[in-house]
């Protein structure tokens, strides 16, 4: 049925005064009516994607011609789970999504939920690095899109900058005052593993990763908050429930912006840094718009654009993006702490109800 | 609540005459067909789920697997290990629905009785506003409680402002409330506690619990009570010789009720429960909406949840007519 629709509308487009009405429209960015091309395109809910609506798409639009729609995703997992339902059901809600990195290695597994792009068709991907561009059997299933920090945060009216993740475990000083992710995959195991153990090496037993989860066993005195939404961490900071943590990079500069008691920090030991891939939906007819959309994703100045605009990392090199060393900074940092993804699929269940257990004591 | 079965559906008297019988009997079916699809398919599909086996780093797929169940009662790692984790949040579902409905079925019964004592007018007027008070969602209770327990716009800034924390601090019972996990160094804190999560949630069914009891209270004579009065019972005699005996039954259907509703509680738990004691309803979600994709062992969580239901209904049934007409 959408097919039949863009090509009446392309016929008619053809035939009138529709270029005008495009080139007039395109400019606007958003309404469908009158668009030859369009594409839908899912992102993380919030400022995230009010930010991506307001200064990346438009300026795609633009560019190209293709008429952006957004929709909203609570999150990547959570969104794996509408789209399989969706593609089950034979109508998935948007062609372009937005996943972590082991999402898009699940979806891949599961197979049939994400269909391969052209990757000649992207010819900015020669900025990247090949690791960015995820491959499986069928093809590239993902290009990398931007990169985001879990970051070590605190209060700075309250507490005294640490220099090191291993002060965060000192009772005496945050007794009650920290506010953690409560989900097993959030990599704060990875900070543990990268401050306190071998990093990435230590997750490759379960003993490794029963001593890693032994050792967040022993921060809980100091957590008041174990949080699950974005929301809950934000109010606790803002209402002085907490004083420090662990959260994202771009929310906290951007809450630290805002003139909230935040400031995000590089301990010695790093932050975890992760990223986000396009990935196209399988029953997507809209391969070559969402090419097209990713190669201008892969330009170096539109990774610039969204650093500045989103707060996310670029995936391109400082230089390549022409970000300033302060605009840098605000949005990456080293060391990086690089999330060992394999144990998180290969032992989910085992990771997943270990951390359980520490969490509720059991 | 009704906790006896309803009596077989009412069959109108012409139900064997003329030409009325069959789109009767069509009605009857196009209803069971839509009753059967719409409540028993999805609860079949559940328990189908449940049996599916799960694919590390992947998704599920159907299959007759009872590894879900075991799981609930023994872990994930059994024989390697033992876990009680999901019985421990099978047990805090039922503390909190417990807890919660009982306060707020003991809170609700004064204050329904002497609303029924009120003149006509003043008892709609607060049953309007009570049933209107329904209209607000759990998510906009929790909100509203969330800031009025916060610690710099809610009941710790008060404590805080009007120097009971330094009062409390210089009694030396500050102490006490750190142990109890009800303050950080700097001041009292009610989030994350049981005392929240239970005291939302009785919040929550609060007026569920005046407009189940109210009908109860209503028809109750007055008469009676004027005679154990006449009788020389003081009020605190009749209340409790009188007035609760003949309501028993209505009280113990409303805490059965609350039960059951507060079983699958999940926004008052998620924002107000430290993860140790967060329940069934949470796990069952992040099992199938969660990163781990686990919709075979959310489901069978969700079953276990709703035997467990069944089992306790069916036992307060019990106890409720085994104490005999009071």
């Amino acid at each position: 049925m959408a097919m039949k629709s863009t090509l009446s509308r392309r016929t008619l487009l053809k035939s009138g005064a529709g270029a005008a009405t495009l080139a007039a429209a395109g400019s606007l960015g958003a309404p469908l009516i009158a668009q030859e091309r369009s594409l839908k395109i899912g992102s993380y809910g919030g400022y995230f994607e009010n930010s991506l609506k307001e200064h990346v798409y438009p300026k795609f639009t633009e560019a190209t011609g293709i008429a952006v729609e957004s929709v909203t995703q609570p999150n990547s997992s959570d969104w794996l789970v509408t789209m399989q339902q969706a593609a089950n059901a034979g109508n998935v809600p948007a062609d372009l999504s937005l996943y972590s990195r082991d999402t898009m290695i699940k979806a891949s597994r599961i197979g049939d939920i994400l269909k391969p792009m052209d990757a000649a068709a992207i010819p900015n991907l020669k900025y990247f690095d090949d690791y960015y561009a995820f491959e499986d059997k069928a093809g590239t299933i993902g290009v990398g899109a931007m990169a985001w920090f879990s970051a070590m945060v605190i209060n700075p009216d309250e507490v005294k900058t640490p220099e090191s993740w291993a002060e965060f475990w000192d009772t005496s000083r945050f007794e009650a005052s920290l506010g953690i992710s409560k989900l097993f995959n959030s990599h704060f195991l990875d900070v543990i593993a990268a401050t306190f153990f071998e990093g990435q090496e230590t997750f490759k037993t379960k003993d490794g990763i029963m001593a890693l989860i032994e050792k967040a066993a022993e921060i809980k005195p100091n957590v008041a908050l174990w949080w699950s939404a974005e929301s809950q961490m934000e109010q606790g900071m803002k209402n002085l429930d907490i004083v420090g943590g662990m959260y994202y990079l771009d929310v906290a500069g951007l809450m630290a912006a805002d003139g909230f008691p935040i400031k995000p920090l590089f301990p010695k030991e790093g932050n975890p840094g992760d990223y986000g891939s396009w990935c196209l939906a399988g029953l997507s007819t809209k391969g070559g718009e969402a090419a097209e959309f990713v190669n201008f994703s892969c330009d170096p100045t539109t990774q610039k654009l969204m650093s500045l605009m989103i707060g996310t990392a670029p995936l391109v090199s400082q230089e390549a993006a022409g970000l300033t060393d302060a605009e840098f900074a605000a949005v990456s940092g080293t060391p990086v702490i690089h999330p060992a993804y394999e144990a998180y699929l290969d032992m989910e269940t085992f990771i997943q109800e270990s951390w359980d257990k520490m969490l509720a004591g059991a | 609540m009704s906790v006896e079965t309803a009596d077989p559906p009412m069959a109108p008297p012409d139900v064997d005459r003329g030409p009325g019988l069959s789109g009767y009997f069509m009605v009857r079916i196009a209803f069971c067909v839509a009753v059967a699809a719409l409540c028993l398919l999805p609860f079949l599909m559940v328990i189908a789920i449940s049996f599916g086996e799960k694919v590390e780093g992947a998704g599920w797929h159907f299959a007759f697997d009872l590894t879900n169940y075991r799981r609930f009662f023994v872990g994930a790692d059994w024989p390697n290990s033992t876990s009680t984790l999901y019985l421990q949040k099978l047990g805090w579902s039922i503390y909190y629905a417990v807890i919660a409905s009982v306060i707020a079925v003991v809170s609700a019964f004064p204050f329904t009785y002497f609303l029924t004592r009120l003149t006509r007018k003043a008892q709609t007027l607060w049953l309007v506003f009570l049933l209107s008070s329904l209209s607000l969602s759990e998510v906009f209770i929790v909100m509203g409680w969330d800031i009025l327990l916060s610690a710099r716009s809610g009941l710790p800034m008060v404590f805080q402002e009007t120097g009971l924390t330094q009062w409390l601090k210089d009694m030396g019972w500050f102490d006490t409330l750190r142990d109890w996990g009800l303050a950080s160094p700097r001041n009292v804190k009610f989030k994350t506690s049981v005392f929240a999560t239970v005291l939302t949630m009785s919040y929550l069914v609060w007026p569920y619990a005046v407009i189940l009891l109210y009908p109860a209270l209503s028809r109750l004579d007055p008469s009676l009570i004027e005679a154990a009065r006449t009788m020389g019972a003081r009020p605190w005699t009749v209340i409790r010789t009188v007035v609760i005996p003949s309501v028993k039954l209505a009280l113990i259907g409303t805490v059965l009720l609350l039960f059951v509703f507060l079983l699958g509680t999940y926004v008052a738990v998620t924002v107000f429960a430290a993860p140790a004691q967060q329940t069934l309803a949470v796990s069952i979600y992040e099992a199938v909406r969660g990163a781990t994709l686990n919709a075979p062992f959310g489901s069978a969580q969700a079953v276990v949840l709703l035997v467990t239901a069944v089992i306790l209904l069916v036992i307060g049934q019990k106890l409720s007519t085994a104490g005999g007409k009071g």
